[in-house]
């Protein structure tokens, strides 16, 4: 048996038929297994932002790990702008200084082991110790564990939005195990080039791991050259593209854009310690001659602005921001300034005559410029453009009486931050100088509401307070750009930048 | 001779020294606080209280002298700081990327050099030559044209129509390529020019008369009697150019996406990273004195007649 196979191995016919049969089952399974690997190949994003470390207590790597799919915060923001639960259920408020929170059963680390209380409070201390930026909100924190899933927080100033606080990006959860740290995101870091790539893999100890691809994302710190490498093919996914990307690659066939609003707002500061703006008919007048369709073609992207906070928000304003410019004139004519024919308006012999500033990190604002220069030039008044690389110290010494501004206005998914800190009388950056006892009081109501629905309706009360005070016009809710290769034609962007690599990323059947 | 050692580093120490404290001081000088920059890209409202203790945490409430003290104890000793904006060591950083610029630098100038050399003297061999023009038309190009402009059209058309590179996501000598290329597109043309110049000064010479009369052909002669006084020209024209390798590649890294150092130093301007900054100024200030004497005793290899006007020369 054994020669009469040897016999027939040698033979040149069997060989060429065995030959054959393997080729023509190598031929068969191929396209298979080609479409298995490339099925199984890496999702590749491109970004102008990568975290520059992996350690929550370096300056902003927080914000990186949540954003890439590492790590997460025991509250934060969903789809639809409201704080929710996330490592933990709820959070409760003990007394002025003091919250409890109740952590959510079976949560895990990357490493396996339980996100218990103890690991949370281990690894929230270290954060507050070595990072600055988590003491900004409430001042030091102090985390104790009361039981396996028990947590109490003290802060340093008393907070209504405790939960609010720990949906910054400042506090992601980790375990510091012997220098090694292990998050509980639906990714892992399988490998890291600070500030240049980083390659993940699916976190095993997450939910539907299996469904998860690979993950590796370059940074491409500029814009053009992200669009030109999505439209070479070489990642799946470009984040935050310029808009005059968006025509070359739809053009291309098998590459689609999504446009989505985010939560930073533009808007104008008036200056209320200028002589023509200390008067409210003025800046009413100003914010009603601006015609924010007109941004929004000059720019080619946005959406009117609701209020001080992005539509994504409950708390937003209901109603868009309003372009009447009859009803500008008349205010003007009623605070006095008045024009004669088609020359600029004037008052006691004072031309009504105007700065407006802008900055050039956001080119959005410097386009804006000229349009809004128009609007008011029809209306009378003289208006003088400037750009400023250091908007914060010119905002804050008042050398403006125009400054158009961009803001993330809610970005731990409350409207209290931006309220108090921007509009506030006491206000750190209070940069229109604008006082009234009645907003104050709602910012006092605020300091002392922990609900949400209450929080909201107090909100919604403060932008109506500030629509007819003007001390800022609100203007377009930027849009961003991604572009996405047929394997990520479900992705749906939202959350800014804040949630770019969620658990749904890539997820297959 | 160890004197003259001594009073020659205590030179280059003290220069050394000028320039970094210079330039510690401008940074103070520029506008825009790191705290509030920090705080502010950062979505994050802070009151008074919590920007100084922020101040206080990354050592920017000391007086400033104080300050440059604290810095230069902690650099020399091999203590870079903290990076404001990214939380991590300064020095790591710096190394890690260093190489990136350093290839990049070096590699678009030594392939400017060589290509400009030949192209140079091809134009001189042959004045109103198609070498000639070329080299007037990168010259005047490099000068016209926005870097990054062209370096997106290199990046399409290599990229994209052709195919012919991965500049992502390709191995390292594939994602070198285009940015040494735009680096070296912007220097042939001034070094064949200049090389081009440094030839036809030869033709006026005596020594290149004689080497006509002994049979050379011209192109033979101008070569041969000329590439010396070339180089030496040329190497006092790149030598400037040189001092630049080390953060002069922004926009290289920046359209071709490398984490080279000179992006890296664009970014902390922007975030006026303190940290970082100083540290580059440290390393650029110590790079553009040892290329001086580097560029020195080079010259004086080449021409052993310029010997007694360096300032670095043995007793």
């Amino acid at each position: 048996m054994i020669r009469f196979s040897a016999v027939l191995l040698r033979s040149d016919i069997v060989k060429a038929a065995l030959a054959a049969s393997l080729l023509a089952v190598t031929t068969l399974h191929a396209p298979d297994a080609k479409a298995q690997a490339a099925e199984d190949a890496p999702l590749r994003v491109g970004k102008t932002f990568i975290a520059a470390a992996t350690d929550p207590a370096q300056g902003s790597a927080g914000w990186a790990l949540v954003s890439h799919g590492i790590a997460d915060q025991l509250f934060r923001v969903d789809r639809d702008g409201r704080l929710v639960g996330n490592l933990a259920t709820d959070a409760t408020r003990i007394d002025d200084l003091t919250w409890q929170v109740t952590l959510a059963p079976d949560r895990l680390f990357s490493d396996g082991s339980p996100v218990t209380a103890q690991a949370v409070a281990d690894s929230l201390n270290r954060t507050v110790a070595e990072n600055p930026a988590a003491r900004a909100s409430a001042g030091a924190l102090t985390f104790e564990a009361q039981s396996e899933s028990l947590l109490t927080i003290t802060s340093e100033r008393p907070t209504p939005v405790m939960p609010s606080i720990l949906a910054e990006w400042a506090f992601p959860v980790y375990l510091y195990a012997g220098g090694d740290l292990h998050f509980t995101g639906p990714f892992m870091i399988a490998d890291f080039t600070p500030g240049a790539r980083l390659d993940l893999k699916p976190n095993p100890h997450y939910p539907q791991a299996d469904s998860r691809n690979p993950v590796q994302i370059t940074r491409v710190a500029d814009g053009q050259a992200l669009a030109l490498a999505l439209r070479a093919g070489e990642i799946d996914l470009a984040f935050h593209l310029p808009v005059e990307s968006r025509a070359m690659l739809q053009a291309s066939g098998d590459i689609a854009v999504t446009s989505f609003p985010v939560e930073y707002q533009y808007m104008m500061w008036m200056n209320t310690a200028s002589d023509a703006l200390g008067d409210a008919r003025v800046r009413r007048a100003i914010d009603l001659a601006i015609d924010r369709e007109a941004l929004i073609a000059a720019a080619r992207a946005g959406r009117v602005a609701h209020g001080a906070f992005s539509q994504v928000f409950p708390f937003s304003a209901d109603e868009p921001a309003r372009h009447d410019a009859q009803a500008a004139a008349a205010l003007l004519d009623e605070a006095g300034w008045i024009r004669d024919g088609d020359g600029p308006r004037m008052r006691d012999g004072e031309t009504l005559s105007l700065t407006l500033v802008a900055y050039p990190q956001r080119p959005d604002l410097v386009t804006y410029q000229p349009v809004i220069r128009a609007a008011l030039a029809d209306l009378g008044i003289e208006v003088t453009t400037r750009i400023t690389e250091s908007p914060t110290d010119m905002a804050r010494a008042g050398e403006f009486d125009l400054f158009l501004w961009a803001q993330h206005t809610a970005p731990a998914g409350d409207p209290g931050f931006f309220l108090l800190l921007f509009l506030g009388s006491e206000g750190a950056n209070n940069y229109s100088g604008w006082s009234s006892a009645a907003f104050d009081a709602l910012l006092a109501d605020l300091a002392q509401t922990s609900d949400p629905q209450a929080r909201n309706l107090i909100a919604r009360e403060a932008q109506a307070l500030i629509a007819e005070e003007a001390p800022v016009a609100f203007l377009v809710t930027p849009e961003w750009h991604v572009g996405k290769s047929a394997r990520l034609a479900e992705y749906e962007p939202w959350g800014s930048d804040y949630y770019v690599i969620r658990s749904d990323f890539g997820l297959r059947e | 001779m160890a004197a003259t050692t001594i009073r020659n580093l205590s030179g280059f120490s003290l220069s050394w020294l000028l320039v970094v404290a210079g330039g510690f001081a401008l940074l103070r000088l520029m506008p825009g606080d790191p705290v509030i920059i920090f705080l502010d890209a950062s979505g994050l409202g802070a009151d008074g209280a919590v920007l100084e203790r922020m101040r206080a945490a990354w050592g920017l409430d000391a007086p400033l002298f104080v300050q440059f003290l604290d810095w230069l104890a902690r650099f020399i000793s091999g203590d870079w700081g903290i990076s404001y904006a990214t939380g991590r060591p300064v020095l790591p950083e710096i190394a890690g990327r260093l190489p990136w610029s350093v290839t990049i630098g070096a590699g678009g100038l030594g392939l400017a050099v060589i290509v400009g050399f030949r192209l140079g003297f091809a134009a001189a061999a042959r004045p109103g030559g198609v070498a000639d023009r070329l080299s007037r038309l990168l010259a005047i190009g490099a000068q016209a044209l926005p870097a990054f402009a062209v370096g997106f059209v290199l990046l399409w058309l290599l990229a994209i129509e052709f195919r012919l590179v991965r500049p992502l996501s390709g191995g390292v000598a594939e994602r070198l390529f285009l940015p040494i290329l735009l680096v070296a597109l912007f220097s042939i043309g001034s070094v064949a020019r200049v090389t081009r110049v440094a030839f036809c000064e030869i033709r006026d010479r005596p020594y290149f008369t004689t080497a006509l009369a002994k049979g050379c052909s011209r192109r033979v002669a101008l070569w041969r009697q000329g590439r010396r006084h070339a180089a030496l020209t040329l190497l006092a024209v790149i030598m400037p150019e040189a001092a630049w390798i080390i953060g002069g590649t922004a926009i290289a890294e920046i359209v071709f996406s490398l984490p080279g150092l000179s992006e890296y130093v664009v970014r902390a301007v922007a975030a006026r990273d303190y940290a970082v900054l100083q540290a580059f100024i440290a390393i650029v200030a110590l790079w553009l004195l040892l290329v001086q004497r580097a560029a020195a005793l080079a010259r004086r290899s080449l021409d052993p007649r310029l010997a007694d006007q360096l300032e670095w020369r043995d007793a």
